[in-house]
């Protein structure tokens, strides 16, 4: 497949370079977090330097001073964190003893109930100063998935303005990358076994994609950042999206996948539908043109055939000029049949492509038949065996109709006149089998599978009955259209029997037998 | 030369309408002809014809609609429609715009002419008695008495196959699409109701043909409907061979 070749080359060209970057900001990071709490502290420590200053300057007592500090400290919690605030407690509870507590100026504690009043002091701050850090972080981690849902809104909203014309994997990767700043995403779409990826180190995240698709279960990656997930339309599964980034929440995964199964299925069934689309338009100009055709032969070939027939209805001619006049009405007789049946084999050829396939009794097809070649037929026994009011096909009518006829007409052609013609139809080994029988000369072993082929007309036959050629291969196309099958068995001694088999099954395994028969 | 009838050429292929008015002048019809839809309403509003033919595929208001005008105002006037394109759905849109019959291009013209006396007996028919007792072959249907005979025996026929073989003797010779026939036997509702008609024809076979494996009278237009032999069994005449395409 093509998948690789067409992954956004832009994207993946860049990340070289943006690894680089990449990492040089995670260790920025680091270090702006490190610095974070260094400045944390230090502001701490000013404040209580300060706050020292002012109380022992102004003689306040150990209480007051001691509030003062505890403002400080909750300060620092609200404000930096936990642990700035615990830094800043402990050196306020040390410049509490040295300044405030008696006697003063020393390490020293006179009073144990000031040792109470210290341990209680520097126990509250780091308890008040854990709870407004942890209300902090919450309010922090909130602000963070509300952000999520509002890019996990984007990108649906952006999803449905995809371009269809493209293809759908590129825009979706490129799309999660834009929305959630992440480092790389890959995409594996398992309908065309093509992998779209996109940001630095994708080769990994493509590995990840395809066995989580492979093993149908989320995957962890090498490091905590990267993480892969199922794509599933219901429970069943159409591809897989892995991505690689840290401000990525864990479970946030879950809805991009599902969000880029359901673009992906969407730009299924809109190609789906615009093929259909296709073949119908394609369809409509071959029936437009097969008419045209139809028109522009028949319509001087109904003048040629009304003018000779006319002349020999009117009876004032000579047996020279009858034998003429019939020798033109036979012949433009015989151009209409080619035409009439070379207009059918292109239909039929049209048909391939879309059969309109209907239920049909088979004994309706073969009535049907019977009844319109009751004029050839005349003088005849016909049999139709009992076994046919059984049985019905998945076909298209109009086809089987043309394919029967061309049986029916060859056996009232080339058999002994008079004699009887027997139909019969069965089931047999999942497929429904129509034979037509008649009495006559055998077919020769040689011209057997060629009498099949267009225009072959076999060596004895040219001279015994007028053809086109055509007739048979007719009826051998009609049957592999549906993914059935035609032959011959002629012996001198029992006669001609001709076969129709098609396919009895679903209709999705006739069309795959078809397919294979036009492959062929 | 005395007239079998006067007929209306419709057909925009001027040599088609040259062919076909030479010819059937020759066999003592009195032709007239037009070239388009509009031309042809003008032409029966101001004379009166027997039969009009009429070909399907014209620029214009094009045969259907035309035959469609054509029935409105003349419901005893005989029309077959001409088509180049033979599939059913066509002729069943031809039948159910109210022509009498149809034949597919390029004909033999002793086809041609015997449906045209078909249609011809048939709209001087509708203006007859509808009690009138009808005979064909050896099938004698009394409506009056609704009574029927073959070869002189009384057939015994339930209520509703003695209205069917009425309406399909009726219009002998003529096809009836599955359609008419179920409105006209089972009442405006009824439509698609095909294995009805199968069934019953089937029975009616039973009881009139010599064999029913092989009718002479009740014979079936493929996916069309059903007609009435003309005047006996007629099976591989000219009436029927063109179906055998």
């Amino acid at each position: 497949m093509d998948g690789k070749s067409e992954a956004p080359t832009g994207p993946v060209a860049g990340s070289v370079a943006g690894g680089k970057a990449n990492s040089l900001a995670g260790y920025g990071k680091l270090i702006e977090s490190q610095f974070r709490i260094l400045r944390g502290c230090l502001a701490g420590l000013a404040a209580v330097a300060l706050v020292t200053f002012i109380a022992f300057r102004l003689n306040l007592n150990l209480s007051t001073s001691g509030f003062l500090y505890f403002l400080i400290v909750v300060m620092v919690a609200v404000v930096w964190g936990f642990w700035e605030a615990s830094v800043t407690s402990l050196i306020a509870v040390n410049c509490l003893n040295y300044f405030f507590v008696p006697p003063v100026l020393t390490w020293r504690v006179a009073d144990p109930q000031n040792w109470v009043a210290l341990a209680t002091f520097e126990i509250t701050a780091l308890t008040v100063s854990r709870l407004s850090a942890r209300a902090q972080s919450q309010a922090r981690a909130e602000a963070r998935q509300r952000a999520e849902v509002e890019r996990l809104y984007e990108l649906s909203r952006r999803i449905l303005f995809l371009d269809r014309r493209l293809t759908i994997g590129p825009q979706i990767v490129s799309l999660i990358q834009e929305i959630f700043r992440t480092e790389s995403v890959a995409l594996f779409d398992a309908a065309l076994a093509r992998v779209d990826a996109t940001g630095s180190g994708a080769n990994d995240l493509e590995e990840l994609a395809r066995s989580a698709y492979f093993q149908d279960s989320p995957q962890q990656g090498a490091d905590t950042h990267t993480r892969a997930d199922v794509l599933r339309l219901g429970s069943r599964p159409v591809g897989a999206i892995a991505i690689r980034g840290s401000e990525l929440g864990r479970l946030a995964i879950v809805p991009i996948a599902s969000l880029a199964a359901i673009a992906l299925e969407r730009a299924r069934s809109f190609d789906k539908e615009s093929r259909a689309e296709a073949a119908h338009q394609t369809e409509q100009l071959r029936t437009a043109v097969l008419d045209a055709l139809a028109h522009a032969f028949k319509t001087p070939l109904t003048a040629i055939r009304t003018a000779s027939s006319g002349l020999l209805e009117a009876g004032r001619l000579s047996t020279d000029d009858t034998e003429l006049a019939a020798l033109i009405d036979e012949q433009a007789e015989h151009l209409n049949r080619l035409t009439t049946e070379l207009l059918q084999m292109a239909r039929i050829d049209a048909a391939e492509v879309r059969l309109h396939r209907e239920r049909v009794p088979v004994l309706t097809l073969i009535e049907d038949v019977l009844a319109r070649y009751c004029g050839q037929l005349r003088g005849r026994r016909v049999e139709v065996s009992d076994g046919a009011s059984q049985l019905e096909v998945q076909g298209d009518r109009k086809i089987l109709l043309a394919a029967l006829e061309q049986f029916v007409d060859n056996a009232s052609r080339y058999s002994t006149p008079g004699s009887p013609i027997a139909v019969t139809a069965e089931e047999n080994l999942g497929e429904i089998v129509i034979s037509i029988h008649n009495e006559g000369p055998p077919i020769r072993h040689a011209d057997r599978e060629r009498i099949f082929e267009r225009f072959y007309r076999a060596e004895e036959s040219r001279h015994r009955a007028p053809g086109t050629g055509l007739g048979l291969s007719i009826a051998k196309k009609a049957a592999e259209a549906h993914g059935g099958r035609t032959w011959v068995v002629s012996e001198a001694d029992t006669g001609t029997t001709f076969y129709l088999a098609l396919p009895r099954g679903s209709r999705r395994q006739v069309d795959a037998v078809a397919r294979q028969n036009s492959d062929r | 030369m005395q007239s079998h009838g006067k007929i209306l050429i419709v057909d925009d292929e001027s040599s088609i309408r040259r062919a076909l008015h030479n010819t059937l002048h020759g066999m003592g019809f009195s032709v007239d002809d037009a070239s388009d839809g509009e031309t042809a309403l003008q032409f029966v509003r101001e004379e009166k014809y027997d039969v009009v033919l009429l070909d399907i595929n014209m620029p214009g208001i094009g045969g259907i609609r035309a035959c469609r005008e054509m029935r409105r105002s003349l419901p005893s006037l005989g029309i077959l429609m001409l088509t180049v394109r033979d599939t059913e759905d066509d002729k069943v849109a031809a039948l159910d715009a109210g022509a009498d019959d149809y034949i597919t291009k390029p004909f033999n013209i002793r086809e041609l002419a015997a449906r045209i006396r078909a249609a011809v007996r048939r709209s001087s028919a509708s203006r007859a008695d509808p009690d009138a007792v009808v005979r064909i072959g050896n099938v004698e249907l009394d409506p009056a008495r609704r009574l029927v005979r073959k070869a002189g025996e009384p057939v015994h026929l339930t209520p509703k196959e003695f209205d069917m073989l009425r309406y399909l003797m009726a219009h002998a010779g003529l096809p009836i699409t599955h359609a008419r026939l179920l409105h006209a036997v089972w009442g405006p509702e009824y439509g698609g109701e095909l294995e009805y008609l199968r069934t019953f024809v089937r029975q009616l076979r039973k009881k009139l043909e010599d064999d029913p494996a092989e009718p002479a009278y009740l014979l079936t237009d493929s996916h069309i409907g059903y007609r009435f032999a003309e005047a006996g069994p007629v099976c591989g005449s000219g009436l029927v061979a063109d179906q055998c395409e």
